[in-house]
């Protein structure tokens, strides 16, 4: 049988392929009569998506979490359960096993072991690891804001391009494929590309910067309100649409797109993060724009009259 | 392996157990939960477990096998807790939502449980696969941006994750 549904799974994961071809579905139906057992055996795996289904709207992200906090509690676990934990000391995480994360559409506040504040933006994940001589805050994927504490040991940010060294300070920092992003709200920070270390360059309060492993942009004025993910808003002033909907989809579920011939009208507003429908609709009111839904997770927004 | 025994030579067996061991058990519990009342319910829980399995008077090692018991509620009772939590900070998150009525709430906490059970023994990343695309809804290459890897990585851990569940389900 353990053949039988392996065959069924196989199937399974074929057809629920979004470019799945009528040949491959005539195939499946085609096996699917071949033998009870192959009936029997695609039963079972549509039980399973029955009680899949039985769970509320975003069990993903509740799993995750009580899986998350679960695990950071692993260590005071560990002692309760008297399973020892070998080497958690010098635990230093792969990138399979992230201290903290939120999924898309979530936001997290965290306090640190020294007091810092760390916020995370939607999908976005962290390892922290403070020791004796250093608070590292390891940036794997998303966006953080932080807010330091005072404490004698230096506080940096990793990405994937380099290290930001806080001069005592509220920053954010977003990790892009191949830059990554820092804008400081107070006082300043010192960025240091990872293949480029002695163009170190500082950022005050009020400026941002994208640098890449091997260089640093220009400085930039700070966006206004860049930090306003933090209170669950997106605030654009004279954004293009594109730009606007490219930040709403971070923020959201599945796929939101944006057709070609309305990607550069303008646009200034504020959004509520946590209901990228309403933001959606407030589009349809305010540009020649409609929104297309194919499924809850697939919309795409596209010209009125199209 | 084990004999089968009338009924009440195993309930001594359990009667004995208990007298001595259920003290020592609760000081065990007690070292691992807060509650005082947890401790109470999962010392009583552990007992009604070694009952069921009718082992009582077979055990070399009793206080092994009952903290094995016990270690086992714990974790499921911090499960069961941490879902729980995670369930509503999740509704707090959304209060356009029409909070469902309690009854409803222990339904979905079963079901959200079922799930969790369901997934234990998953990789991290075969496990973050298989709820983007099964509980997100996302397709294969959302799902590969989103985790990090490949769309063909993605199919061969929804394939695991669906094969462990099914077979899971059958034990």
């Amino acid at each position: 049988m353990k053949a039988i549904l392996a065959e069924a799974v196989d199937w399974y994961v074929r057809l629920h392929d979004s470019h799945v071809s009528d040949a491959t579905r005539a195939s499946w139906q085609a096996w699917l009569v071949a033998d009870i057992r192959h009936a029997q055996a695609w039963a079972r795996l549509e039980q399973l998506q029955q009680r899949m289904a039985q769970a509320p709207g975003g069990a993903a992200m509740t799993l995750e979490t009580a899986r998350q906090d679960r695990r950071s509690a692993i260590k005071a676990l560990a002692l309760l359960l008297g399973v020892g934990v070998v080497g958690w000391q010098g635990y230093w995480v792969s990138p399979w096993s992230t201290d903290y994360f939120t999924r898309v559409g979530q936001r997290r506040q965290l306090t640190l072991a020294d007091g810092s504040r760390l916020d995370l933006n939607t999908d976005t994940q962290v390892d922290i690891r403070f020791d004796a001589g250093e608070r590292l805050i390891h940036l794997r994927h998303g966006e953080i804001l932080v807010e330091t504490a005072h404490d004698r040991r230096p506080l940096s940010v990793l990405t994937a391009e380099g290290r930001i060294l806080a001069l005592g300070t509220r920053f954010s920092v977003r990790q892009e494929a191949g830059v990554s992003c820092v804008t400081v709200a107070a006082h300043a920070v010192e960025v240091r590309p990872e293949r480029a270390p002695q163009q170190v360059m500082r950022v005050d309060a009020g400026q941002s910067l994208n640098f890449a492993a091997d260089r640093l942009g220009p400085l930039l004025p700070m966006a206004a309100d860049a930090q306003a993910w933090t209170r669950g808003m997106l605030v654009t002033v004279d954004w293009r649409l594109a730009d606007v909907i490219a930040e709403l989809s971070r923020h959201r579920p599945g796929h939101l797109g944006c057709a070609e011939q309305i990607a550069d009208l303008r646009l200034s507003g504020a959004f509520n993060l946590d209901d990228s429908d309403a933001a959606l609709a407030n589009l349809e009111d305010s540009l020649p724009v409609r929104v297309r839904r194919l499924t809850r997770y697939w919309v795409r927004v596209e010209p009125r009259d199209a | 392996m084990s004999t089968v025994r009338p009924n009440t030579e195993c309930h001594a067996g359990l009667d004995a157990l208990y007298r001595q061991h259920h003290g020592w058990l609760r000081g065990w519990l007690r070292h691992r939960l807060n509650d005082s009342a947890d401790v109470a319910d999962l010392a009583q829980d552990t007992f009604i477990r070694v009952l069921l399995a009718r082992t009582a008077d077979t055990l070399n090692e009793p206080r092994h096998y009952l903290a094995t018991i016990a270690r086992g509620l714990v974790i499921d009772l911090y499960r069961r807790r941490s879902l729980e939590q995670a369930y509503l900070e999740a509704l707090a998150l959304r209060p356009e939502i029409h909070a469902p009525s309690p009854e409803t709430r222990v339904l979905i906490l079963d079901s959200l449980l079922a799930i969790d059970r369901l997934l234990d023994g998953l990789g991290v990343r075969t496990r973050a696969i298989f709820l983007a695309v099964q509980l997100d809804g996302l397709t294969y290459e959302k799902a590969a941006e989103r985790v990090g890897v490949s769309v063909s990585t993605v199919r061969k851990h929804l394939a695991r994750a669906l094969m462990h569940c099914l077979l899971f389900d059958d034990a």
